[in-house]
């Protein structure tokens, strides 16, 4: 390891993990993407429910999204708090 | 530690703090530590219980004023969004529900104030979402009895026991980190393109904030609350 502290080491690694744990965001986009799509679909056959589909669709969105938000989170907390960095220092 | 205070990239000029420390004190050898959360959270809870006692004060059979109109009108969407979601037998619940859903719009656009949403912060959603297990497990003993509410937990084949617990205990904390996220990834991006512009921050923070301040406090207000009905309705374990 010519000229890279291991401190360097680790706070890349954690950046790379942090976009590598926005790749669950793939997932999510599918997820969002077909709720949409089926809403547009149900409204289209049947437009007087259309109030009721929007806030089913509303709510199957915000669920399809969870996974996402968590990686967001996580990967919020490895660019910003560097735990892993923080634990080699602190060590 | 010292690297990351030398980052040239972006440590150095964008920091991202929890909510700020108003005051510290002691009680029984334990730090007690005063928010922002806190405080505002106690600012919001005078605006809406001013606001929601002007609108109840001297009602009318008949009514006059658009003051009237318009408390009939918000009682009447809780009443009928709880009796669509859970059913008839659940009216009773549509005071919480509406509590909640007020409660938690007010505090997510206390963000367009210039305050640091206190629905950002994990403590505050995490309450909400012990409390709606709590809900949970009394709807389920409440319906069931003792015995049918621990045979509720075999459901469909008693195998299932440990899944369902695993999954019991996971709904209040995805419930909250759904809405924590939302709200803490708006602020973290709104404050990451304020950062990034600079001096040049004109339009596109605005839109931002539209999409995650306003749409996305009613967005999550309404689901935090939507789940918090399905989850209650589908723990009744009665016929």
């Amino acid at each position: 390891m010519g000229g890279i502290s291991s401190e360097a080491f680790v706070l890349g690694a954690e950046v790379i993990g942090a976009g590598i744990a926005m790749i669950a965001g793939i997932g999510q986009g599918i997820g969002q993407g077909f709720c949409g799509g089926k809403a547009v679909e149900a409204i289209g056959r049947q437009p007087e429910a259309g109030g009721t589909i929007t806030r089913t669709m509303i709510v199957g969105d915000a669920i399809a999204e969870t996974t996402g938000i968590y990686s967001f989170v996580f990967a919020m907390l490895c660019m910003f708090l560097h735990p892993f960095a923080n634990a080699l220092t602190n060590r | 530690m010292d690297l990351l205070n030398k980052n040239p990239l972006f440590l150095s000029s964008l920091e991202i703090n929890g909510p700020l420390v108003v005051a510290e004190f002691e009680l029984f050898g334990i730090t007690l530590r005063l928010t922002e959360s806190v405080t505002v959270q106690w600012v919001i809870m005078l605006i809406l219980g001013t606001l929601f006692f002007i609108l109840g004060r001297n009602l009318k059979v008949k009514p006059e004023g658009k003051r009237q109109a318009f408390a009939e009108m918000v009682v009447t969407f809780f009443t009928g969004t709880v009796k669509d979601t859970m059913g008839g037998g659940y009216r009773r619940y549509s005071p919480y529900i509406g509590t909640l859903f007020c409660f938690s719009l007010f505090l997510s656009l206390s963000g367009l104030m210039g305050f640091r949403p206190p629905t950002s912060d994990i403590s505050v959603i995490l309450a909400w979402g012990v409390i709606t297990f709590i809900l949970v497990q009394r709807n389920r003993f409440k319906t069931g009895r003792l015995w049918g509410g621990l045979k509720s937990y075999t459901d469909p084949i008693p195998v299932m026991l440990p899944m369902n617990i695993v999954g019991e205990l996971a709904n209040p904390l995805s419930q909250s980190f759904r809405h924590y996220g939302n709200i803490l990834g708006g602020l973290i991006i709104g404050s990451i393109v304020y950062w990034a512009l600079g001096n040049f921050a004109l339009v596109v923070p605005a839109v931002l904030s539209i999409y995650f301040d306003i749409f996305g406090a009613v967005v999550h207000a309404f689901i935090f609350s939507t789940l918090t009905m399905v989850y209650v309705a589908g723990a009744d374990c009665g016929e």
